[in-house]
């Protein structure tokens, strides 16, 4: 597509789904999931009946995984504050994106996911809220939270919650972003310890990106982090207020650049193995004699959306040899929605307590094995999303993780696992389907 | 006299950063001295705009750090990693004209490295330079910082300090 056709394109779909959002008034419902063969149900699914199954959850709150639907079931939960690239809009404004995403989890995970903006001014309040939600849910899925808020939440909601909480801007992008650099660097000869890679921009998504890469066993000393001030170093002028300020950002600023360089870009890249920019909104955020510094064989992944920080046609003149962008219309799209749906099936089929670094290394890992029994290419470090069967694997790849670290609260093997979440991906496109099908689900109009 | 404490594993996962000592500063010290009383108030800045650091701090912490060596009020200590200087302290010894306990070691500038942090070296460095003030006959320590530098605050109140006295502050028109 030229430039001029996908501008069109980009505003063809945002007259549609304007036009679409007030046809069908929300993209996801609740429906039910039992017969009601005649009024008389209603004694068993409701009062008098239901009593019994209430009396035996009062008596072992566990029993609500197991006869309610908890165990399927997720909030969406933002405050608003940054959402996509439109900022602080609002929990309101944030509605019409936790509903698409609840669309995915349904369609492409069998997850039911409920969209729950909250009016939270501050972490405080949100975490409290969470808090108080955890009874109706088996988790939590993090959105749209502004950094470094969205740490604290999600780090103390980790820690006092028995259900597993999400952040998908840290861990999603983190987790897809690792799984295509892991082929990246097989591809292009190189092991992840004694790479140096380079994180442009320190927020929500790189920071997380530097954890995982250091669990998985990168050395932080070859990483080297950037934010809007250039190179994060030990020594640095503002690196003292960001011990309160931003605890995250300076643990990795102590920890990485083991040669201590300073200064910008350019610097950073010098000799670099790999970047991965999650800077902010390019094309020239990044310029081509930036990437010409780095190695032989550079690996350049630019994920800013919508424009990513440099385009990567340029990024390949300037000698990039691998370039991943977060967009679907050039090739190598680093895409949350291939590890989310999954990540949360797999949680879920074992009724997992968290959700640890390792088992999103494990995802990834599992995503990255997807692209490369395909065949590994410069153009093809990972899966899309059409490969629906990457979902179940990724799914019991997570559950059978969960098992072993003991986070699961059932316990099942990698096959039982790999069947059910195939069981549960399939019926809920097949209810999509039947639903279209019969004309429940209507068609837009035209 | 070279006070060395044992090997410390640094939290941050790095290799050994040399054997960390506390001892009584040197001339030979005066220019990491400088760098470091400079970016403890660049600190405070960050905290607090009402602590806006002026342009030639520089040239005024050598003027203070050469001021604070030979004179029997004042105190003057570094933390080390190895040869390299990472904290500092200084202090002063006041009396106290209308109140008792009367002789007050009064610290007014302590720094550590951040990445020298979470090592013990600055309770460390408090601990000899409270040793080396009651020597000087210091009945009350007292550390003066400011109340947004939460690094300080969290530092002091840890250590069983309370707040003495407060400044209210505010800009004319």
């Amino acid at each position: 597509m030229s430039a001029s056709m996908k501008e069109a394109h980009a505003d063809d779909e945002s007259k549609k789904a304007l036009s679409y959002s007030r046809f069908y008034a929300g993209k996801v419902g609740v429906a039910p999931k039992v017969p009601v063969r005649s009024l008389q149900d209603f004694g068993i699914w409701y009062t008098p009946g239901v009593a019994a199954v209430s009396e035996a959850i009062a008596a072992d709150p566990e029993l609500s995984f197991e006869l309610t639907g908890r165990w399927n079931s997720i909030a969406i939960i933002t405050d608003g504050s940054r959402v996509l690239g439109l900022g602080k809009i609002g929990p309101e404004g944030a509605l019409p994106v936790m509903e698409g995403k609840a669309l995915i989890y349904k369609y492409l995970g069998g997850v039911d996911a409920f969209p729950l903006p909250v009016r939270a001014p501050d972490e405080e309040q949100m975490i409290s809220l969470v808090k108080a939600l955890e009874p109706s849910f088996g988790g939590i899925n993090l959105e749209d939270i502004e950094s470094p808020k969205c740490f604290e939440i999600l780090d103390r909601l980790r820690k006092e919650l028995k259900i597993p909480v999400w952040h998908d801007d840290q861990q999603g992008t983190a987790g897809v972003s690792i799984a295509g650099l892991f082929n990246a660097l097989e591809l292009t000869g190189r092991k992840l310890r004694g790479s140096r890679i380079v994180l442009f921009g320190s927020g929500a998504a790189n920071l997380a990106t530097a954890r995982l890469l250091i669990e998985a066993g990168a050395d932080p000393k070859d990483l080297i982090m950037l934010d809007s001030k250039g190179i994060l170093h030990p020594e640095r002028d503002d690196i003292d207020q960001l011990m309160v300020k931003n605890r995250w950002k300076y643990e990795l600023a102590i920890k990485t650049n083991g040669d201590r360089v300073k200064g910008g870009l350019k610097e950073a890249l010098k000799g670099a193995d790999a970047l991965i920019a999650a800077a902010g909104v390019g094309p020239d955020l990044i310029k081509k004699s930036e990437i010409a510094v780095m190695n032989k064989r550079a690996i350049a992944f630019l994920l800013a959306n919508p424009v990513p920080e440099m385009m990567p046609q340029d990024a390949l003149k300037a000698g990039a040899e691998i370039v991943a962008t977060g967009r679907s219309d050039f090739p190598n799209q680093v895409n949350n929605s291939l590890l989310f749906p999954a990540i949360f099936r797999g949680a879920l089929d074992v009724r997992a307590r968290t959700i640890t670094d390792t088992m999103v290394i494990a995802a990834a890992r599992e995503l990255a094995r997807h692209a490369k029994d395909r065949g590994l290419s410069k153009t093809h470090i990972l899966p899309t999303m059409v490969e629906w069967k990457v979902y179940p694997e990724v799914a019991a790849t997570v559950g059978s993780q969960a098992v072993k670290e003991g986070h699961a609260r059932k316990r099942a093997s990698r096959n039982d696992l790999l069947k059910s979440a195939t069981d549960m991906i399939k019926h809920s496109r097949m209810t999509m389907n039947a639903l279209r099908k019969s004309g429940v689900i209507l068609d837009p109009p035209e | 006299m070279t006070h060395q404490s044992k090997s410390k594993t640094n939290p941050h996962g790095l290799t050994p950063v040399g054997t960390p000592g506390i001892r009584k500063a040197a001339r030979a010290d005066s220019n990491d001295i400088v760098e470091l009383i400079v970016r403890l108030k660049k600190l405070n800045n960050e905290f607090d705009p009402l602590f806006g650091v002026v342009p030639d701090a520089k040239e005024r912490a050598k003027k203070y750090v050469s001021a604070s060596f030979g004179k029997g009020r004042t105190l003057l200590m570094v933390a080390t990693a190895g040869k390299k200087v990472i904290g500092v302290a200084r202090a002063e010894i006041e009396e106290r004209l209308f109140y008792r306990p009367s002789r007050e070691g009064h610290i007014t500038e302590m720094y550590i490295l951040p990445e020298y942090r979470r090592m013990q070296l600055g309770e460390e460095l408090l601990q000899r330079v409270t040793k080396e003030l009651r020597k000087m006959g210091a009945e009350i320590i007292v550390a003066d910082l400011p109340v947004r530098n939460e690094i300080g605050v969290s530092f002091y109140t840890k250590r069983g300090f309370r707040r003495l006295t407060e400044a209210f502050a505010q800009m004319t028109q």
